[in-house]
C-alpha cells in the first residue's frame, strides 16, 4: 500500500515539479527578495510572471504551465542555465497594477511574492515615459524591454451564420462575442456611432465566446489573434474562420508585446533582452508559436533596423505578412 | 448542552471566561430597540434606523475635558491598513473588527483580549477595495462578520469558534464583503462589494441561527431574484419587471450596482434601505439608459427580498458616484404633521430628503460648496439636471493625445464617501462628514490590460482648496442650510456620533478624536490616538459610566487613490488600535 501510495504521489507531482511556484521572500522583515542577476544564477533558478488561465499564452495543461508564454520562458531559463519556476500573475484593472503587483513592489496580501522577470508586457516607448500631472514618471520603477511579438485583433465567425465579413458594419445586424471590459468591448459598443451596441454579447473570456458560437448565439468573435488562432485550433471550433475585415477607428491595431524587470535588476535585463533577441532573428520564436498553432507577427522593433530577408527569415521562410493573415 | 466532546469544550471554555458568566443572547428585539438602550451597542447605526444617536446625557460640554482614556487595545501584527470598525457593546463586552477580515472579543471594561479571530484568506485574493472591515453584526449567541473573501462567519460569542460559514459570492469573480451585516427579525441581511469585473450586486439574506440562504435580490434590473422554501429555490420575481428596459444590449448581465456598504432597516415601514454602486461598465457612452438600479437606494422587504420602491440619485451615472451611502429613516413635524422621511448626503454631492413610506422625493440641495456635473435637482423629482459639457468625453471619438480632460466637482470619493453621519433628535440635524475635492477626468490615449491595448480613463483628484479637504457640517434637512461646519486638513473619512449632550464626535486622519458642541460647532476636545482615524464612534454606559470608543488606523481608500491629496495626508502613519474613554462618574456634574 505504501510504496504503491508513494510511486501514485510522485506520478502526480512529477510533471509540474520543477516548474511549481516558489516562496524566497524574507519572513521576518515580510518583503520579496532582491533577486539580481547573480543571485539568480546563484539560487539555480529564475521565476517567471505570467498570466494566469490565459490561453493560449500561459494556462495550467494537466496540472503542468502551458502555453506560448511558458514556452518563451522555459526557453530563456535553460539559456541562462537556470530552472523555471512559474509566477501566476492574477490580473488588475490594468498594467500598471500588474507591474506593481508583481515586479517592483508586491501585492499588499502577498508581500514576498515577486517575479524575477514578467512576459506578455506591451512595449511602448509611451507608455514606458508615460508621466503624472506632476511631471513623475509612472512607471520608473520598472524596465520594460525585449520585444518578442506584434499582436493585433482577429474576428472569427460562423459561415453558417454569415456570408463573410467584410466589414464591422455587419454586427448591426447579427450578434458578436467579446470578452467583457476588453477593448473589442468598448469597440463593438460604441462603434459606429453605438450602432452595433445591441448586438454585442459579453463572455467572461473567449473560450466562453467560442462556446456561445457554437450554440449559436453569437455570429462572430472578437479577441486577439492568437486567442482566435488558439479557438480555431480546437476541434470543436473547426467549422469556424477567420475574418479578413479591418477595424476603422481603432487606435492601436498593433502592439509590441515584450518582458518586465525590475528597475534595480537591469543586468537581468541585458542577458534577456540578448537572448530574446537571437530567438526572434533566428526564426526560433517563430517555430514556438507554429508549434503552438499560432500565426507569428515580428515585433514593430525589430521591423525598423532589420533588413527584408532577416524579416522573412525571423517569421519563418514562407514569409508570412505581418498583420492580420 | 450538546453531549458531544465538542459540545463539552465549548462549555468548559465559556465557563472559563468570567466576564461572560450571566451575559445574555442577543434577541431580534434587543436590536430592534438598540437606540433605545445605552447600555448596549447590537447594531451597526447604534440603532437599526442608523441615525448614530445616543440618548446618554451625562458627557456635555462642560464635563468633557474630564473624558480620559481608559484602555487601549493593538490589533497586532503587521496587518495594519484601514480600521474602519464600528465597536459592538454587548454585557461588558466589545466585539470588534480590524483589517484583512479580522474579529476580537475584548472585555469592555479592562481592555484584555478574550479571544481573536483571523480569516483565512485565500492565495492570491486580489480585494476591490482596501482590505477594509466595518464591523459584526450580534445575534444570539454569535458574532456574524464578512470577509474579504465573500462569506459571511458566525462564530461564537464567548469562544470565537465558527459555528457556520456560508459563501456569499465568488471571490475569484470580483466579490468580496467589507460592510458590517445587520440583523433583521432572525435573518443576516449582506449585500457584496464588487470591482469593475463584471459583477452584479445583490442583497441576500441568511438564517442567522443555520446560515441558510433565505432569498437573494440582485440590484440589477433584469435578474431574477429568489426566496429558499424547504431547500428549494423559488423565482420571486425579475428585478424592475424584465430586462432591457434602462440598459443597451446584454450589459444589464454585467451591470455592476454593488451593494458594498450594507444597509439600514426600519421598523415603522419594515423595509430594508440599501444603496447600489456605480454601473459597469465606467465609460457611460456606451451605456445609454438610466441602468437601473445602480447609483440608488433600494427599499427591501425583509421577508422576501422583494423591492418596495428605489430612488436612483445618479441615472446614468458617468463619473463613478456610487449612491451606496447609508439611508438613514429619522422624523420631523412639519405643519403641523409627522413626517415619515429618510436622508441621504450622496456621493454627487446632493443631500436628499425623501418619503421612506415610498420614496417620494421630499427635497434635496447641496452639502458641499461646488458641484459641476449637475446644475441642480428636478425641484419635483430629484432628477440632476446635468450640466453641458459635465460629462467624461467618450475613449472612442478619442484622436490622438491625451484628449479632452473634464473636471468634475466633488471627485469620485465623493462628497461623502462610505462614513455614516449623524442625525440629532435633539437638534434635528444631520452631522454630514464631507470633502472639498474635484477630480480631473481624460482618456488615456495609451493604456493596456491584460496583454492588450485598452481604451482607458485616467482620472487625478485634487484639493478643492489649499488649506482644507475635510468639512464636518451640520445641515438642516427642512431648510437645506448649512448651520455649522468645522474645516479640517486632510479629508474625513471617519463615522459620526451624535449624543443627547449635545455634541459630535469624529475622527480624522491626523489622529484626533474630536468632539463638538452639537448646536455651534465649537470644538470642544481632542485626543490623538496615534493614526489616522477612519473608523466610527460609539458610546455607551458600563457601571454607571459612560464611555466612548473608536478604532484608530490610518488607510481606506484615500491613500489608495487620492491623487494629489497625497500631498497631505503622505506622512500619516498606519495603526491598528482600538481607543476606549471614559467620564468618570465623579466629573458628571463638573461645570
Amino acid at each position: 500500500m505504501k510504496p504503491l501510495f508513494l510511486s501514485l504521489l510522485l506520478l502526480m507531482c512529477w510533471p509540474w515539479a520543477g516548474a511549481q511556484e516558489m516562496n524566497d521572500g524574507e519572513p521576518l522583515l515580510n518583503r520579496p527578495a532582491d533577486r539580481t542577476y547573480d543571485i539568480i544564477l546563484e539560487s539555480g533558478y529564475i521565476k517567471v510572471g505570467v498570466y494566469r488561465d490565459f490561453p493560449p499564452y500561459s494556462y495550467e495543461r494537466n496540472g503542468e504551465p502551458a502555453g506560448i508564454d511558458v514556452d518563451i520562458g522555459r526557453r530563456i531559463a535553460e539559456e541562462m542555465g537556470v530552472e523555471f519556476k512559474v509566477h501566476w500573475i492574477t490580473p488588475d484593472e490594468t498594467l500598471g497594477d500588474d507591474l506593481r503587483n508583481n515586479v517592483w513592489k508586491g501585492h499588499y496580501l502577498a508581500k514576498q511574492r515577486l517575479a524575477d522577470l514578467m512576459l506578455r508586457v506591451p512595449y511602448d516607448k509611451e507608455y514606458a515615459y508615460m508621466q503624472d500631472s506632476t511631471g513623475e514618471y509612472i512607471n520608473e520603477q520598472v524596465v520594460m524591454f525585449g520585444p518578442y511579438q506584434q499582436e493585433t485583433w482577429q474576428i472569427a465567425y460562423d459561415p453558417q451564420q454569415l456570408d463573410s465579413v467584410q466589414t464591422i458594419a455587419v454586427f448591426q445586424y447579427n450578434p458578436v462575442g467579446v470578452e467583457i471590459d476588453t477593448l473589442p468591448d468598448f469597440y463593438m459598443s460604441s462603434g459606429l456611432q453605438g450602432r452595433m451596441r445591441d448586438q454585442v454579447r459579453h463572455y467572461p473570456n473567449l473560450r466562453e465566446a467560442f462556446s456561445g458560437m457554437r450554440a449559436g448565439d453569437v455570429s462572430a468573435v472578437m479577441g486577439m489573434r492568437a486567442e482566435i488562432d488558439h479557438e480555431l485550433a480546437q476541434v470543436e471550433n473547426e467549422r469556424f474562420v477567420k475574418a479578413a475585415n479591418g477595424f476603422p477607428g481603432i487606435g492601436k491595431q498593433a502592439w509590441d508585446v515584450g518582458m518586465a524587470i525590475k528597475h534595480t535588476h537591469r543586468q537581468l535585463g541585458y542577458a534577456v533582452e540578448a537572448i530574446i533577441g537571437e530567438i526572434v532573428t533566428s526564426g526560433q520564436m517563430n517555430e514556438l508559436f507554429s508549434r503552438n498553432g499560432l500565426s507569428y507577427s515580428v515585433p514593430q522593433y525589430y521591423r525598423e533596423f532589420l533588413d527584408e530577408e532577416s524579416i522573412a527569415r525571423a517569421e519563418g521562410s514562407q514569409g508570412q505578412g505581418s498583420n492580420t493573415k | 448542552m450538546r453531549t458531544n466532546k465538542f459540545g463539552i469544550r465549548i462549555a468548559t471554555s465559556a465557563l472559563a471566561l468570567g466576564v461572560s458568566l450571566g451575559a445574555h443572547a442577543v434577541t431580534d428585539q434587543d436590536i430592534m430597540n438598540d437606540q433605545n438602550t445605552p447600555e448596549d451597542i447590537v447594531s451597526y447605526g447604534m440603532g437599526t434606523q442608523g441615525q448614530r444617536y445616543s440618548t446618554i446625557e451625562d458627557l456635555n460640554r462642560d464635563n468633557i475635558r474630564f473624558l480620559q482614556p481608559a484602555w487601549a487595545f493593538s490589533f497586532g501584527s503587521e496587518k495594519m491598513r484601514g480600521q474602519e470598525s464600528q465597536p459592538m457593546i454587548k454585557d461588558g463586552v466589545m466585539y470588534v473588527t480590524a483589517s484583512y477580515s479580522r474579529v476580537y472579543a475584548i472585555d469592555a471594561r479592562t481592555g484584555q483580549e478574550l479571544w481573536q479571530y483571523d480569516a483565512r484568506l485565500p492565495d492570491g485574493i486580489m480585494p476591490c477595495c482596501d482590505v477594509v472591515n466595518r464591523g459584526v453584526a450580534l445575534y444570539d449567541d454569535k458574532v456574524i462578520f464578512g470577509t474579504l473573501d465573500a462569506k459571511l462567519v458566525a462564530l461564537n460569542k464567548d469562544t470565537g469558534k465558527p459555528m457556520w460559514i456560508k459563501t456569499v459570492a465568488d471571490y475569484q469573480a470580483g466579490y468580496a464583503i467589507t460592510a458590517a451585516p445587520i440583523v433583521v427579525k432572525g435573518k443576516v441581511i449582506t449585500g457584496v462589494s464588487g470591482g469593475e469585473f463584471g459583477i452584479v450586486g445583490k442583497v441576500e439574506a441568511y438564517d442567522a441561527n443555520t446560515g441558510e440562504i433565505i432569498w437573494t435580490r440582485p440590484t440589477v434590473e433584469g435578474h431574477m431574484g429568489y426566496v429558499y422554501k424547504d431547500g428549494k429555490k423559488v423565482e420571486n420575481g425579475i428585478s424592475g419587471g424584465e430586462a432591457g428596459k434602462t440598459w443597451p444590449g446584454d450589459m444589464w448581465k454585467n451591470g455592476g450596482a454593488a451593494t458594498w456598504l450594507g444597509g439600514t432597516y426600519d421598523a415603522d415601514t419594515d423595509s430594508l434601505f440599501f444603496g447600489t454602486g456605480n454601473p459597469a461598465p465606467w465609460n457611460s457612452h456606451l451605456r445609454p439608459g438610466d441602468n437601473l438600479f445602480s447609483s440608488s437606494r433600494v427599499a427591501i422587504d425583509p421577508d422576501d427580498g422583494s423591492i418596495k420602491w428605489h430612488f436612483q440619485t445618479t441615472p446614468h451615472d458617468g463619473w463613478d458616484y456610487d449612491g451606496v451611502n447609508e439611508l438613514i429613516s429619522f422624523d420631523y413635524m412639519e405643519n403641523g404633521k409627522k413626517v415619515m422621511a429618510a436622508a441621504t448626503a450622496d456621493r454627487n454631492g446632493f443631500f436628499y430628503v425623501l418619503n421612506r413610506e415610498n420614496g417620494d422625493f421630499i427635497r434635496g440641495f447641496p452639502f458641499v460648496d461646488k458641484i459641476t456635473w449637475a446644475e441642480g435637482l428636478d425641484p419635483k423629482t430629484g432628477r440632476p439636471i446635468y450640466a453641458e459639457n459635465g460629462r467624461p468625453g467618450d475613449p472612442a471619438e478619442m484622436s490622438e493625445g491625451k484628449g479632452e480632460t473634464v473636471v468634475a466637482f466633488p471627485s469620485f470619493l465623493g462628497g461623502k464617501n462610505w462614513m455614516p453621519m449623524a442625525y440629532s433628535q435633539q437638534t434635528g440635524l444631520f452631522y454630514v462628514p464631507s470633502n472639498e475635492w474635484s477630480m480631473d477626468i481624460w482618456n488615456e490615449p495609451v493604456s493596456y490590460k491584460k496583454g492588450a491595448a485598452f481604451l482607458g480613463a485616467g482620472f487625478t483628484i485634487k484639493p478643492a482648496n489649499d488649506d482644507y479637504i475635510g468639512v464636518l457640517r451640520a445641515m438642516d434637512p427642512k431648510t437645506g442650510k448649512e448651520v455649522w461646519r468645522y474645516e479640517n486638513p486632510a479629508p474625513l473619512w471617519g463615522g459620526v456620533m451624535t449624543t443627547a449632550g449635545d455634541l459630535v464626535f469624529t475622527g480624522t486622519p491626523e489622529g484626533f478624536l474630536k468632539a463638538f458642541d452639537a448646536k455651534t460647532g465649537e470644538e470642544l476636545y481632542k485626543f490623538n490616538t496615534g493614526s489616522g482615524v477612519v473608523g466610527t464612534p460609539v458610546t455607551w454606559t458600563m457601571d454607571g459610566e459612560q464611555y466612548v470608543s473608536v478604532a484608530s488606523g490610518w488607510g481606506g481608500a484615500v491613500p489608495l487613490w487620492g491623487g494629489e491629496v497625497a500631498k497631505v495626508v503622505k506622512d500619516f502613519n498606519q495603526g491598528g488600535m482600538v481607543w476606549t474613554f471614559k467620564l468618570p462618574s465623579d466629573r458628571v456634574a463638573s461645570k
